[in-house]
């Protein structure tokens, strides 16, 4: 039975080829995108699975208020690192706490160099206490867990970075050396250990991890912290909730009793509905919740809901399609059902129809995806694969699962209502019953035509607003303009200096691509004001090329710039009030008051996404009041020649720091970042939407044939009753085209909603354009009705008489 | 065999009720070979396909051997098809994607005979009905009378105990209605199936050894055929 179902399923599609095609090709395509998502969602659950014993492993984090980018109280990754021996001695689940840098994204690569070898730079080497690799289980290749860390100046290496220092030398025993900066004289590190690269991504990763003893201890001053992340790793059958209640009694009692040597009131850590916290947070929930980020299952909502719109076009192609053509499988129905075949083993023979297509239409999925992955990963910037997944297993389960997901919507309707048919009636010649499911057809089409008419009306509006931001103007110039990661050390910028075809050179803590804000409040007239301060360096503002509205920008010429002088921007200008030029405003600092006179005024310039606004800012050359850095050294070079001028610039470099590798990049690389995620996006949203529309128009293709077929004795009847061509191509279209004006009204307010938040998350928008929502109505009908049209004159254009005899 | 009681079968067309069959009482035994006949829009289809169990009658018993089948659930149903009834169409109705072969094994498939049963018995019906050349041919590569041949071969696959036939021979040329009656008195006679068939050709009707005469869905003549 299964056998002989089987061939008429084979049958049936060869008879059909064009239309199995379409419901197969289409399929494959949905199931392709579906099958990437899952792939990418599967990548992002696979942080931190590498070891079994992972479970028992927890962050810690701790509430507070340093280096937070609104400077408020947060639960942070960072925790003072005096916590991490205040767990080991008072909290008895712990088995084992480790205390490790962060992934501070300002930090430069580190360089490090094999006995008299070039250095090479090295990122992600991190430093930790003697007991990380006892929270973390790596497979030790060389070397071994419990003596890798025991001494301090040793460093265990992963085995990618072990291949590219040493290639397949022994590296247990090599001495390497490690420069952090490049004013750094480096520090002798001995390989203690070579564990193997984890099968999935780490949260807590890293190339290296070295134990120069930096990390082994606190500071001595009470008054002075240091901040780092700490793991623990806890008994078997920890309770979390149980575990949480001690860390936060521990902690509580350790604020209490060490406030005092911090010259801090205990009750301070409770003004103004602040309070105390700490907590850890099992290793598998970490990845997904990480601080100040969205979660990237929240990023991906949107993708996550294309894919399944897509999915969707392609199995609503496919239950129109078959239940289009169930009148063809009527008689078949009836027979079988006089024969004695139960209606669940009919619904059987379609499901298995159906089912032979998905499997076809997966099986092209998969290759699609291994010929799409390299793409795919190098504009994601991940690397999946598919064949090689760790989690082949369950990857191939959830294939099967979705396989058996896409068979039964797909199926079951149509099954459902080619079982049900009545064998008197249909045997009778009688498909009237055929109208059965016309309902759904239309209301499944009207969707698809929604979807469609949505992702044209979003590209649209997407293209406008990408226009937009790519022609904006950024306030600064940024050709020419390279940021060398590096504090400002006067000897090498005169160095740099005098090179011929630079300009100037500078530093700011604030440029795209690694600004560094400092809140600060003002007292101007009486009325405090919140403002952000960037320290520079005298010839910063002219480097950015950054146009000056009132006043003056800092020059060497004025005496007073490095005392007390600062410029604002148009923003802070506007909190001022309207003649800012020459006006003094004081701040507090340290209980002294300092005053400082506005000299110039710039325009406002970007320094970060255009998801954000240009913040209220002052730019101050003087220390006065305190200064703040970070690794911008800033060069602007006016010749065109700069390839050949940043060599001479790395030279300069490293005839100064000799073992430190020079890190830099364009300013135009940076801007092409910061639209980054914007444009990959939008290519995405692209992409779908002309597969989704395709496959749209493929469905409604398919679907015209089969009508105009099954109409082919009205439209024959019809012919000999006078009715012109045109009349004829004008009824077939009259259905499909009242179905797409319908979903052109749904669909105007639904993208109107969709592609307004979306526009609202740009601080720097376009104002919802109209031309999109009649472009796409224009696009849709013409294409609808072209599409039908062309069936629709085949139809019309056949001999009446030939038709009415094949009747 | 078959035992109808006062069937009745009306059509309700707002609030009037259109009669197809008025209180139609007939029994037909075990071995007989009826035909219905009657002017077209009499009930004759209407009649064979309530014996068929394919519609119900708006009122009156049916007893198809000895069991009330008028409260029949779906089940039973099936399991009277498969077993016991074997229906032959006018418009033959193959199953286009089947070869002839394949045609005359599905009705056993749902039965659940054993292979090798199936294949001797589909092999004595390919022979004994001449087809045994067609076997891997499809209904749209052969003639209407073979098809015709094919369609009673695969109602008496699952060997039932009668034979519903509705205008068999209506599509044909009168030769081979001649050749499919035949086989019909043949199947009647030598193996004993009952036959019911409705026709229009009195020629046909001679073949069997009963007339129901039926008019405006009611039966005026009950003949027997000498
Ligand atoms: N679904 C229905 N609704 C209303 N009336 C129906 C329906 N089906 C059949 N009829 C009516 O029942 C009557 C009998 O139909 P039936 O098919 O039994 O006739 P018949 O004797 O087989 O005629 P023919 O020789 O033309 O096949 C006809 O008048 C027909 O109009
Ligand atoms: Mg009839």
């Amino acid at each position: 039975m299964f056998k002989l179902n089987l061939k008429i399923a084979l049958r049936n599609l060869f008879r059909n080829k064009v239309y199995a095609a379409i419901n197969i090709g289409g399929l494959a395509i949905g199931l392709t995108a579906f099958v990437l998502m899952l792939l990418y969602i599967n990548h992002e659950e696979s942080y931190d699975t590498w070891d079994a014993g992972l479970k028992n492993v927890y962050q810690i984090r701790e509430r507070h208020s340093f280096f937070t980018p609104d400077n408020k109280e947060h639960l942070q990754e960072s925790n003072e690192s005096r916590v991490g021996n205040l767990i080991r001695q008072k909290v008895p689940q712990v088995i084992a706490v480790t205390k490790v840098d962060p992934d501070w994204d300002f930090r430069t690569d580190n360089s490090v160099s094999v006995g008299k070898a070039e250095p090479i730079a090295v990122n992600r080497m991190k430093d930790a206490d003697s007991s990380f690799f006892h929270v973390f289980k790596y497979r030790f290749i060389q070397g071994s867990e419990s003596k890798a860390l025991s001494a301090p100046k040793s460093v265990v290496l992963k085995q990618s970075l072990a291949k590219r220092l040493f290639g397949e030398d022994i590296a247990l025993g090599k001495v390497i050396k490690v420069l952090a900066w490049q004013g750094d004289e480096g520090t002798d590190l001995t390989v203690t250990g070579v564990v193997e690269d984890s099968a999935t991504p780490e949260t807590a990763g890293f190339t290296a991890i070295m134990r120069t003893g930096n990390r082994d201890r606190d500071p001595d001053n009470p008054t002075n912290s240091n901040y780092c992340q700490i793991y623990a790793r806890v008994n078997n059958d920890t309770d979390l909730e149980l575990l949480n209640q001690t860390l936060k009694k521990v902690y509580i009692d350790y604020k209490k009793s060490t406030a005092p040597f911090k010259k801090i009131e205990y009750r301070s850590y409770f003004a103004d509905g602040k309070y105390l916290e700490l907590k850890a947070l099992p290793l598998a929930k970490v990845h997904g919740n990480r601080p100040f980020e969205i979660s990237w299952l929240e990023k991906l909502k949107p993708v996550i809901a294309i894919c399944i719109f897509l999915l969707l076009v392609s199995i609503i192609n496919f239950v129109n399609l078959v239940t289009a053509q169930s009148v063809q499988r009527a008689k078949e129905v009836g027979v079988k059902k006089v024969m004695g075949a139960y209606k669940q083993q009919l619904i059987g023979q379609f499901l298995l129809e159906c089912a032979l297509q998905s499997i076809v239409a997966l099986f092209l999925a998969v290759i699609l995806i291994e010929v799409l992955l390299p793409s795919f990963n190098t504009q994601f910037h991940v690397e999946l694969s598919f064949w090689y997944n760790p989690h082949l297993a369950g990857m191939l389960l959830q294939l099967f699962g979705l396989f058996t997901l896409v068979t039964l919507l797909a199926g079951f309707y149509p099954a459902w209502i080619l079982s049900n048919y009545n064998p008197a009636s249909v045997l009778k010649g009688n498909y009237g019953d055929s109208l059965r499911g016309v309902t759904l057809r239309n209301v499944l089409v009207v969707f698809q035509f929604i979807i469609s008419v949505t992702f044209i009306i979003a590209i649209s509006v997407m293209h406008l607003q990408t226009n937009y931001l790519n022609n904006k103007d950024l306030g600064f110039e940024r050709s020419n303009l390279i940021n060398i990661r590096s504090g400002y050390d006067q000897s090498l910028v005169d160095k740099i200096k005098r090179i011929p075809g630079v300009q100037y050179v500078a530093t700011t803590t604030q440029v795209m691509g690694n600004t560094f804000n400092v809140p600060q409040e003002i007292e101007y007239n009486g009325n405090k004001i919140s403002l952000n301060t960037v320290t520079i360096s005298m010839d910063a503002l002219s480097a950015l090329g950054v146009k000056l509205l009132k006043g003056r920008v800092f020059s060497k010429e004025y005496k007073q710039d490095t005392i007390n002088t600062v410029v604002l921007n148009e923003a802070a200008a506007k909190l001022i009030g309207k003649n800012p030029i020459g006006k003094s405003y004081k701040i507090i600092n340290q209980d002294k008051m300092l005053n400082f006179q506005i000299v110039g005024v710039i325009k406002d310039y970007h320094n970060e996404g255009f998801d954000k606004g240009v913040l209220p800012t002052l730019y101050k050359v003087t220390h006065l009041g305190g200064t703040s850095s970070t690794n911008n050294l800033i060069v602007k070079l006016n010749s065109d020649k700069s390839a050949a001028i940043i060599e001479k610039i790395k030279t300069e470099w490293k005839r100064t720091y000799p073992d430190f590798l020079m890190e830099y990049t364009t300013l135009n690389t940076a801007f092409d970042k910061v639209l980054e995620n914007n444009n990959r996006f939008i290519s995405m949203i692209m992409l779908f939407s002309v597969v989704s529309v395709s496959l749209s128009l493929l469905g409604l293709f398919a679907l015209s044939t089969f009508v105009a077929k099954r109409r082919t004795k009205e439209i024959a009847m019809r012919k000999i009753l006078g009715a012109s061509n045109m009349q004829i191509v004008g009824l077939l279209n009259k259905t499909f085209l009242v179905l797409v004006i319908i979903a052109n009204l749904i669909s105007w307010p639904v993208a109107y909603l969709v592609v307004g938040k979306w526009l609202s998350g740009f601080a720097y928008r376009i104002d919802m354009p109209l031309y999109p929502f009649l472009l796409a109505t224009i696009v849709s009908i013409i294409i609808a009705v072209l599409t039908v049209s062309i069936q629709a004159r085949k139809a019309a254009l056949g001999n009446p008489v030939k038709a009415l005899k094949y009747e | 065999m078959i035992q109808l009681n006062n069937i009745e079968k009306y059509y309700a067309n707002k609030g009037v009720k259109n009669y197809v069959l008025r209180l139609v009482t007939t029994t037909i035994k075990q071995g007989e070979f009826v035909s219905i006949m009657g002017p077209s829009g009499a009930g004759k289809s209407t009649l064979l396909n309530i014996i068929g169990m394919l519609e119900e009658p708006t009122y009156g018993t049916y007893e198809f051997m000895g069991e009330d089948v008028t409260s029949l659930n779906e089940r039973k149903r099936i399991e009277l098809y498969r077993n016991h009834i074997g229906f032959v169409f006018q418009a033959y109705h193959l199953i286009d994607e089947m070869t002839v072969y394949e045609n005359i094994e599905a009705p056993l498939l749902y039965k659940k005979v054993g292979s090798s049963e199936r294949a001797s018995r589909i092999a004595d019906l390919l022979d004994r009905f001449n087809i045994v050349a067609k076997k891997d041919l499809f209904p749209n590569q052969l003639s209407g009378g073979q098809q015709q041949l094919v369609g009673i071969a695969r109602a008496l696959a699952a060997q039932p105990s009668i034979i519903l036939a509705d205008e068999p021979t209506g599509n044909l040329q009168s030769a081979q209605a001649e050749e499919i009656m035949e086989l019909f008195k043949k199947l009647n006679q030598e193996d004993g199936i009952t036959i019911i068939q409705v026709t229009h050709s009195e020629k046909n009707a001679q073949y069997g050894n009963r007339i129901l005469h039926i008019a405006d869905g009611v039966v005026k003549e009950d003949v027997t055929v000498a």
